[in-house]
């Protein structure tokens, strides 16, 4: 084992700090930062997001409360959940109708019915899923990096031919696509570490294959005139360069990916018909697809988005009845289907798997009971029409996530809102940093990792200061 | 094990355990010597049969605790009677309970060599440990004399030493359990205790640094000192600060955190264990000593951070009298021009010429034609040279060609400005999209600067209109604002401070808009007395995103630049401080934008970075000169370029580096232009200029306004259309935070992009198609693309391998291949 202080590591990080004090811009690691490196066990080698975008409402999803069905001039304030509750694996524990599927497995995971997403005023979605993503609030004066980004920093891939850090579902060309963009970035870790987008996973081989029309013998003969020619370049002969190495390794690299065998993981087309048709609901279902094939083959960070767009899909600001029992249909059978793939070819066990949602939603309460915002929805106090019936304000005190795998509790419930409204956290409070810390915690990523930036520390969590829940841990 | 078959003889037995102990600690202080010697900080290569057996240690380490404790007990009930029935009974105990006592000793020992452990700890528990195993074998012997030659003087202190044993038993114990489970393994169970987090329970190997005799340099010293400053500010200084001094104790000055508190001194330098401050964060929180009192424990680096500090004599660089960081002069300076020598007029050569004499460097030839207008054309208007002119240029045979021909491209009001758009609009984080704009909070200033650059205006008024805006100006220090309630230290009055400050004046306050800086001097007062000069009213002083109550007035940083009204409204404040910025005396302001300038052609600043004006530059009087002239020259930037790309220094051939770090290095030495990649930008527009477009005209998202000039592109240039992949995978950045200087490597998502994006690859298709109408045969294609591209013929060995892919008869396929082989050169992609 190694000392954590040995004096080499002290004289070359601050050396290091000498040099990169004059380094234009350049982030360096902080000062004795990774002195703790190796010294977590780590329990997951492999994470998967399955970001629900939009808000998804806890009453309604993984923690339904007394259910109170559709009657016209029924009055607003009385409806806690549009939806009845069933059984899941574990005794006494309910999900809300049409996630019997995820009901099934959560023997093999967590649910956390405590999450408090933060207070930033008039909601802006975007704004949220920054703060979820980047554990920081927007805007900030350095470009903070996405989760992803950081964990592939840390860690590069597992695979080297398959990018440490994935995004499947999302497209920026939506509203607030400015705002997404914000936050899928490696900031200030440098492209390096940003996202490898895959907007439509049933387009996404065309990412890691030749381009279009190109066969692999003249993909590998274009390879070879590349080399070639710049073997024979005159240029060759000035002597090498920092640039020129970089864009030779790079290309290389890129070569090597996109001729590999392992882009087949890319291609959903290669899945067996009938696992195939499981997991195909839609763009999402086949997110986890691509997600499942991905880490069998050796993933680092895989986010699988529901996709933002305003309005639409988890951003029920109407119709949250009709469309959240959409919504089920897309995720619950391929989310159940990941997990127990997952299980089955024995990645479960090193990969963590976490679904969550920047906040949830109530029908009255705007943001929190006890520091309301601004109200966006209109919601009639007594309900004539289905259209007002269903979850439609954004509340941010009461959320639920599900984790599985990596070295989490199985069969877990974590925290608990209140049965009457508001359905606030009223056990075991847990917020963004503590989540990024336990993502973290279970990758064997130290607490303390952060690079100085213009000479500020900057931090995974803010200052540092955010710490694992070490009891989701089994 | 052979000992335990030796019990008929134990005299004989204790011996060989004794000795057997001895040699192990030989062996295992010769092997740590070794092992020390080669890799001082890591054991984990022993050999594999010492790491096993020392494992064993936690589980044999059970019967001697069970046995020695069982026999104390047992020897009570002998009180009365020393031949009481259960005498064989302890005798049986403390003989098994001795052996294996050394057993565990020796087993513990090996296991304490594989490392990992708190030594401190580690050492307490092995002495104990090794001591009561001894005190065991003295006790069995006395008892052995008693029974076997009734020397019952003896009884007394057989009795006392197997008490004492017992004793050891438990203090060791305790330590052992320390190490395994943690000092906190029965305490963080108690229901008020906060200290949930018990897996990352302390066990870094301080004691390394014990016999470390080695100095921290000055530089260590100052960085040391800075990250501990950091986590007491981040930590402390809420209670212990300039707010709030609870126990008469201040940690934010140097002079109070070395007098301590009301209870005296809080560090011994040189001792933290001795050392209060570092005793109370160490402790678990539930202790009432614990620090900090509210808040969270530290992170265990920090401790660790605070710990060697303390250990390294606290080392605190005295900055009452005099400052610890470099502070550049404010004022301007005009030092006189070095004679002209060597037939060198450009008064850029006369400094460099001075500073190469100095330093022992011999000046190289300058660059050949060729390489010098691609590189200045690159650099002036951010486009490759067009074959026909390259000729023009090589042809000309006026003696001062390059100057003409330097001014010709200055005199492209177009496609300058639209070069030079980009830098500015990293700068002033100015773009088409981004955040903000949804819910209108950001403002576009793309046509106040595209006419601004056009018309060449002088940067003294430039900087004036950006700091007291129009309406098409305001963009900057109107700054981003998202919907909803932003961290203090980013509401747009500070942003605008913020930016404001490093772009005008490369100073970073971005520290300070939170808490007194430990980079700088600058205060939190300083930066909130800037950001009034932005705000309608004064700003509530927030430390840490904490309101304080407290206000400040409204200043300048340097108040020497004169003074702002507190009382007057923003519009007025601002004019003011536009005025007081780009006055003559601010020396700083003028060095920061020639600075820029200069890195932007040099590809690396005389000050790096280039935001941080205070560091020094590596030749002051150079940049002091231009900075003056510049101003005296009305702020002219062309002039200022012109002065640049003419002199010899920026025509010498680039310099190339193995190790990007050494270009920021202190020792850097400047031998001639840095070899720089082409921005995402130029490199689009330069495939745009051989092949064709990568952006149609309906992604062009500023119009500029019909120009005279001839020769205009007749393509969309990158800077004009919306940020898109290509464009960021090749480093164009988001322009959410203010940028100064581009990702200078390539990276995998890059080469993706390049290898199979879409955009990229349809554009040299559609062009290979064009192509082969034009040109139709192999021979005219290779010439054309090597003369376009890289502005020479292809050499014989180039032409047979490009001949090779297009035969006689070149497809579309083959000549595409070719295109994308060429354009990914570095020949291609750097500018040299």
């Amino acid at each position: 084992m190694n000392s954590h202080w040995d004096r080499r590591a002290f004289l070359k990080k601050s050396s290091a700090a000498a040099v990169a004090a004059l380094a234009a811009g350049a982030p360096m690691a902080g000062f004795l930062a990774g002195c703790n490196q190796g010294k977590i066990k780590s329990t997951a080698d492999t994470v998967i997001l399955l970001w629900m975008a939009g808000g998804m409402a806890h009453t309604d999803t993984f923690d339904p409360k007394k259910y109170t069905p559709f009657s016209k001039g029924m009055k607003a304030n009385d409806v806690l959940s549009t939806f009845k509750s069933i059984p899941t694996a574990l005794d006494d524990i309910y999900f809300s109708e049409g996630l019997s599927a995820i009901g099934k497995v959560l023997n093999k995971g967590t649910v956390i019915r405590s999450y408090v997403a933060g207070d930033m005023g008039h909601i802006l979605h975007s704004r949220h899923q920054y703060h979820w993503h980047t554990c920081y609030k927007p805007p900030q004066s350095v470009l903070a990096p996405h989760i992803g980004s950081w964990i592939a920093s840390q860690l590069g891939p597992v695979n080297k031919v398959i990018p440490s850090f994935i995004d499947i579902g999302q497209r920026f060309s939506l509203g607030e696509g400015e705002e997404l963009k914000a936050f899928h970035t490696a900031g200030f870790l440098g492209n390096e570490y940003g996202p490898f987008i895959i907007p439509d996973p049933s387009a996404g081989l065309e990412s890691v294959k030749p381009p279009i029309g190109m066969n692999m013998s003249r993909f590998e003969k274009r390879n070879q005139l590349y080399n070639e020619l710049m073997s024979k370049s005159p240029m060759g002969e000035m002597g090498s360069d920092y640039q020129k190495e970089s864009m030779r390794r790079s290309m290389e690299q890129a070569y090597m990916l996109l001729k590999s065998p392992e882009a087949a993981a890319f291609d959903l087309s290669k899945e067996p018909k009938e696992s195939y048709d499981i997991y195909n609901t839609g763009k999402f279902g086949l997110g986890c697809l691509m997600a499942k094939r991905l880490t069998e083959k050796g993933a680092r960070f895989i986010s699988v988005t529901t996709e933002y767009e305003p309005f639409k899909n988890w951003d029920t600001h109407d119709n949250g009845n009709t469309r959240l029992a959409d919504m089920k249909k897309q995720i619950d059978a391929p989310i159940a289907q990941l997990i127990k793939d997952l299980d089955q070819s024995g990645h479960l066990d090193r990969t963590l798997i976490i679904l969550a949602s920047e906040f949830s939603r109530d029908m009255m309460v705007e943001g929190r009971p006890d520091l309301k915002v601004q109200e966006q929805v209109n919601q009639p106090d007594i309900i004539q029409e289905l259209k007002n019936y269903g979850m439609h304000r954004h509340f941010t005190d009461g959320c639920s996530m599900l984790m599985f795998g990596g070295g989490i509790k199985k069969g877990n419930v974590y925290g608990k809102t209140a049965d009457e409204r508001p359905c606030k956290t009223i056990e075991k409070p847990i917020r963004i940093e503590q989540i990024h810390q336990t993502i973290y915690h279970a990758l064997g990523i130290p607490e303390d990792t952060h690079y100085l930036v213009e000479k500020r520390p900057f931090y995974t969590t803010p200052d540092g200061l955010g710490r694992a829940a070490m009891d989701l841990f089994s | 094990m052979k000992e335990a078959k030796t019990t008929s003889k134990p005299g004989k037995k204790l011996v060989i355990v004794i000795g057997s102990m001895v040699l192990f600690c030989v062996l295992q202080i010769s092997f740590n010597a070794l092992a020390q010697s080669t890799a001082p900080s890591s054991n984990s290569n022993a050999f594999w049969v010492w790491r096993w057996m020392g494992r064993w240690h936690p589980m044999v380490i059970h019967f001697p605790v069970a046995l020695i404790l069982l026999a104390t007990l047992l020897e009570f009930f002998t009180l009365k009677k020393f031949t009481s029935p259960l005498r064989p009974a302890i005798k049986l105990l403390l003989t098994i309970g001795t052996i294996t006592a050394f057993v565990s000793a020796l087993l513990g020992w090996i296991l304490s060599k594989e490392g990992g452990y708190e030594k401190e700890v580690v050492s307490i528990h092995q002495w104990v440990g090794i001591a009561t195993a001894c005190l065991a074998g003295m006790t069995w012997m006395l008892l052995n004399s008693i029974l076997k030659k009734n020397q019952t003087q003896f009884m007394i202190a057989y009795r006392f030493l197997l008490l004492l044993s017992g004793l050891g038993i438990l203090v060791a114990g305790h330590y052992g359990a320390s190490i395994s489970h943690g000092k906190d393994y029965f305490s963080s169970t108690l229901p008020w205790s906060k200290d949930y987090d018990a897996s990352t329970k302390g066990n870094f190997d301080v004691t390394a640094f014990k016999n470390d005799t080695a100095k921290l340099t000055k530089q260590q010293a100052i960085e040391l000192n800075i990250q501990v400053r950091s986590i007491l500010a981040h930590n402390c200084y809420k209670c212990h600060g300039p707010e709030k001094i609870k126990g008469d104790l201040r940690l934010d000055r140097r002079d109070m955190i070395f007098k301590g508190g009301e209870d005296g001194p809080v560090i011994v330098p040189g001792d933290p264990i001795a050392s209060d401050l570092f005793r109370r964060i160490s402790l678990p929180s539930s202790d009432k000593d614990a620090m900090p009192s509210k808040g969270k424990k530290l992170s265990e680096a920090a401790i660790a951070i605070i710990k060697f500090w303390i250990q390294k004599g606290a080392p605190w660089p005295d900055s009452s009298e005099k400052s610890i960081f470099r502070i550049a002069a404010l004022a301007p300076r005009n030092p006189v021009l070095p004679p002209v020598t060597n037939e060198l007029s450009n008064p850029i050569d006369r400094w460099v010429n001075q500073y190469f004499l100095k330093n022992k460097i011999v000046w190289p030839k300058v660059v050949e034609d060729k390489t010098f207008f691609k590189r200045v054309s690159l650099d002036i208007v951010g486009l490759l040279p067009s074959p026909e002119e390259l000729e023009k240029f090589i042809k000309d045979t006026r003696p001062n060609k390059r100057a003409l021909w330097i001014r010709k491209l200055l005199d492209q009001q177009d496609d300058y400005a639209t070069h030079w758009l980009s830098f500015w609009n990293d700068a002033l984080r100015n773009d088409y999209t981004g955040t903000g704009y949804i819910t209108g909070g950001r403002h576009n200033i793309t046509d106040w600067l595209y006419t601004s650059l056009k018309s060449n205006k002088p940067y003294d008024r430039f900087a004036k209109e950006l700091l007291s805006p129009n309406d098409s100006s305001k963009g900057f220090i109107e700054g981003i604002k998202w919907r909803g309630v932003v961290n203090a230290s980013q509401r747009t009055e500070m942003q605008a401070a913020q930016n404001v400050s490093q772009i005008f004046l490369g100073l970073n306050l971005k520290c300070t808009s939170c808490h007194n800086s430990f980079i700088s001097d600058w205060k939190l007062t300083d930066a909130y007395a800037f950001a009034n000069i932005f705000a309608d009213s004064s700003l509530e002083i927030n430390r840490c995103d904490k309101p304080t109550g407290k206000y400040t007035g409204t200043r300048m940083l340097w108040t020497t630049l004169g003074t702002i009204d507190s009382s007057a409204t923003r519009a007025v404040k601002q004019s003011q401080l536009a005025t007081l910025m780009v006055q003559a005396s601010n020396g700083r302001f003028y060095r920061t934008i020639v600075n820029r300038l200069w890195a932007q052609m040099m590809g690396r600043g005389l000050i790096e970075p280039v935001d941080v004006m205070d560091n020094e530059p590596w030749d002051q009087d150079l940049l002091d000169w231009m900075a003056f002239q510049f101003q005296q020259n009305k702020s002219d930037m062309k002039e200022l370029l012109y002065l640049i790309t003419t002199s010899a220094t920026y025509q010498l051939p680039s310099v190339g580096y193995k190790d990007a770090s050494k270009i920021f290095a202190q020792q850097y030495q400047f031998t001639g232009m840095l070899r720089k990649r082409m921005t995402a930008e130029q490199f689009a527009d330069a495939a745009a200029t051989i092949i064709g477009p990568l952006f149609s005209d309906s992604m062009l998202m500023y119009h500029p306004a019909p120009s005279q000039i001839l020769n205009k592109p007749n393509f969309a240039r990158a800077a004009l259309v919306s940020n898109n992949p290509f464009l960021i995978a090749l480093g164009r950045p988001t322009r959410e935070t203010v940028t100064t200087s581009r990702e200078s490597q390539s990276n995998l998502l890059q080469a993706l992009e390049l290898t199979n994006g879409e955009r990229f690859n349809s554009m040299i298709k559609k062009g290979a198609q064009t192509w082969k109408l034009k040109y139709v045969n192999s021979d005219r294609i290779i010439k054309e693309i090597y003369v376009r591209a890289l502005g020479r013929e292809a050499q014989l060995a180039e032409y047979q391998i490009a001949k090779k892919i297009l035969g006689e008869q070149p497809s579309p396929s083959s000549i595409e291949d070719l295109f994308w082989a060429i354009l990914l050169l570095p020949e291609f992609q750097i500018i040299y």
